[in-house]
């Protein structure tokens, strides 16, 4: 009696389970997205979505979103990146992404969700829905930067956000037919020196072949980043080239504000002489200053904003940063180096005149 | 025709058994071919428990033989307990005693001070060998993974560690001590005659440790005079073109950062020392030839010759300037 009854249920599973597949091959089931989900799907499909969103931050601890500049950090890429379909305040939700099914939720109706949960979300994207993960899993840190901006977006009026995302009239570009420079200046200035936060490493006076090397890593998925490889991914290979020329001919930057003069002065210790206890090797021998002749595959660091530099030691630190063929040299040196090492020689370096590299 | 089989196997069971004996022998990391005070002196204990041991044996399968042979005569009721108290207590006692006082009496060459005010500095850091001749009133001479001695001079050698536990052995010249990290320990070296002998490292450190070796080079006092004074000057500028392209790689490629050419911009102090390099015998710790080739795997795939070696690779350097490196540096001599 039992086991006859096992056997029905086991046949109406079989034949529900071919009925299914039928179905979905007689391709009755229309794909469209031009009429939209039922409204109990769509219910279903947004509560399976909140839920699993939920269940996947429990325990997930609020990301840090301390520095100031993450802000402005975000705000660049929501412009590059999220706007096209999430709008932006001041202007209409975006009528291509209102097309989609579903629709994108509208920019300042994302901050519903708590941090964590957008952290989540953004680093990992949405299936079924048109929503990406970050392009690089490896950086965190920028993932933090666009949260940052979104918890912000629900205050951020028009005026503001237009003065978050752009730091001057992009018309003023010099180089008219350099038109993708306009990309570039939003964030690195067309000056080359960056934001009066330090969100963005300044250019200005960095040598062109590095310039290259680096664009060319970030498109060859060899150095990482969720904002910077779409960018050099996109670019024609003469304009690599010439914006690398542009931004290597400008002049130096003002000099930083000098922070901390006696982690300056440590970190002139550290840059010169390595910290051979721990097998630190000194800076200054690629890096400069001094030695005209050094590597074209290593960056000046003069004048480099501090914040920066501390971030890159730590990306080669947890070997997420990749970068270009001689990247690899600097895992082990940052690994080697304490955290107050980093920040002592960031400061050193931020507090040198940024007289071109 | 199986007897010949047999043979056969006997006779190249013999061959092997020979020649590893005699391998082990000689050569120039061998305990049993001492070229030292202090390795004369343990290869003698050896010899003196050798010859002991061959005779307890003697005796112990005699004493079997004989009570197989003497089977059916009542044993006395106090053999068993003379033989327990002579042979287990009384025996032993004298046996180890005399040993100890023998090897004992060993020591104090191994310890003794130096002949001249000539102290050599030896670390040990993961895998190789860094050397420090202090010349009194001078500036001291370093080099790398080579140790030169003159020969029948007692020299005492301070031995450091920066990492690990590493320790400091070279069988043909005298015992070995380890290398503590945070504490010097010494050990003084007097070469009887001279020669090229092997030093190793006897204490595991790490995943290359086997690869962590060095030459000890030992020579009359003229010419390790004359050797000390020419590894005191500074490096000669390269001359041959490919060399000069190497010496302006060298600086490029920020090779500076970890080692030291003296004369030059080169000043790291946590790699070896190079400013003579290309006069040693090896690369790499014992590893290659100090030859272009030796230096040229050696840049190129450090990771893969020597495991957890703290030198990057430079492989992503285009082929010419590898050869331009290697010419470089095989010319510091």
């Amino acid at each position: 009696m039992k086991g006859r009854s096992i056997l029905k249920a086991g046949a109406l599973a079989a034949l529900l389970a071919a009925g299914g597949f039928l179905l979905a091959a007689s391709g009755i089931v229309p794909i469209k997205a031009s009429s939209g989900h039922f409204a109990i799907t769509e219910w279903f499909l947004n509560f399976a979505k909140r839920r699993s969103v939920a269940t996947h931050t429990i325990g997930a601890e609020e990301p840090a979103l301390d520095e100031t500049w993450l802000v402005l950090k975000g705000a660049g890429h929501y412009d590059l990146g999220c706007r096209p379909c999430h709008g932006a305040p001041g202007s209409p939700q975006p009528r291509v992404a209102r097309a989609m099914t579903p629709p994108p939720p509208f920019g300042p109706e994302i901050a519903a969700w708590e941090p964590e949960e957008l952290f989540y979300i953004v680093k990992h994207g949405i299936k079924f829905t048109g929503m990406p993960a970050w392009p690089s899993q490896q950086r965190d840190d920028e993932v933090r930067a666009v949260v940052a901006f979104l918890l912000t977006l629900p205050d951020t009026d028009a005026e503001a956000y237009r003065r978050l995302v752009h730091r001057e009239e992009v018309a003023a570009s010099p180089d008219e037919s350099l038109v993708v420079l306009g990309e570039c200046a939003r964030c690195h200035g067309v000056d080359g020196c960056g934001r009066e936060l330090p969100a963005f490493p300044r250019l200005a006076g960095q040598r062109s072949e590095y310039l290259v090397a680096a664009l060319q890593a970030y498109a060859d998925d060899q150095r990482h980043s969720g904002i910077m490889q779409p960018i050099a991914a996109g670019l024609h290979v003469d304009d690599v080239r010439r914006l690398a020329d542009y931004y290597a001919d400008l002049p130096g930057c003002p000099p930083l504000a000098a922070k901390s003069a006696s982690a300056s002065t440590r970190g002139e210790r550290i840059a010169y002489l390595g910290v051979p206890e721990r097998r630190v090797p000194s800076c200054t021998d690629c890096h400069g200053p001094g030695f005209p002749d050094r590597s074209l595959a290593a960056p000046g660091l003069a004048g480099q904003y501090a914040e920066y530099l501390v971030l890159q030691l730590e990306l080669f630190r947890s070997r997420q940063r990749g970068g270009g063929s001689h990247a690899h040299l600097m895992d082990p040196v940052a690994s080697r180096m304490t955290s107050e090492q980093m920040y002592d020689v960031a400061m050193y370096y931020s507090s040198l005149p940024p007289t071109g590299q | 025709m199986g007897n010949n089989v047999n043979r056969g196997w006997a006779a190249i069971g013999a061959l092997v058994a020979g020649t590893s004996a005699l391998v082990g022998c000689s050569g120039p990391q061998s305990t049993l071919d001492p070229a030292g005070r202090g390795a004369a002196r343990i290869a003698e204990l050896f010899w003196g428990m050798t010859a002991g041991a061959v005779a307890i044996w003697a005796a112990m399968i005699g004493l079997a033989l004989y009570t197989v042979a003497r089977r059916r005569t009542e044993p006395s009721p106090r053999a068993p307990a003379l033989l327990i108290v002579g042979g287990g207590v009384v025996l032993p006692i004298v046996v180890l005693t005399g040993l100890l006082a023998w090897g004992l009496a060993a020591l104090p060459p191994l310890l003794a001070a130096s002949d001249s005010d000539r102290t050599i500095v030896v670390t040990g850091e993961q895998f190789w060998w860094r050397v420090r001749y202090l010349v009194p009133g001078g500036e001291a001479v370093e080099l790398a993974n080579e140790l030169r001695l003159p020969v029948g001079e007692a020299v005492e050698l301070q031995l450091e560690s920066r990492d690990v536990i590493h320790s400091f052995w070279v069988p043909a010249l005298g015992g070995k001590v380890d290398m503590i990290p945070g504490r010097r320990t010494r050990l003084t070296l007097e070469p009887t005659r001279t020669g090229v002998f092997r030093g190793v490292c006897a204490e595991y450190c790490g995943t290359s440790h086997a690869r962590m070796a060095f030459a000890v080079v030992v020579s009359d006092e003229q010419e390790f005079a004359r050797w000390l004074a020419q590894q005191a000057e500074p490096a000669r500028p390269a001359t041959e073109p490919l060399a000069v392209r190497g010496q302006e790689l060298f600086v490029r490629s920020g090779c500076g950062a970890c080692h030291t050419v003296r004369g030059t911009v080169a000043d790291g102090v946590i790699a070896p020392n190079l400013t003579h390099v290309g006069g040693r015998l090896s690369v790499g710790a014992g590893l290659l030839a100090s030859e272009p080739d030796g230096f040229q795997h050696w840049i190129a795939a450090p990771e893969r010759l020597k495991p957890g070696s703290a030198m990057p690779s430079f492989a992503m350097l285009p082929a010419d300037d590898l050869q331009a490196l290697a010419a470089y540096l095989e010319g510091l001599e």
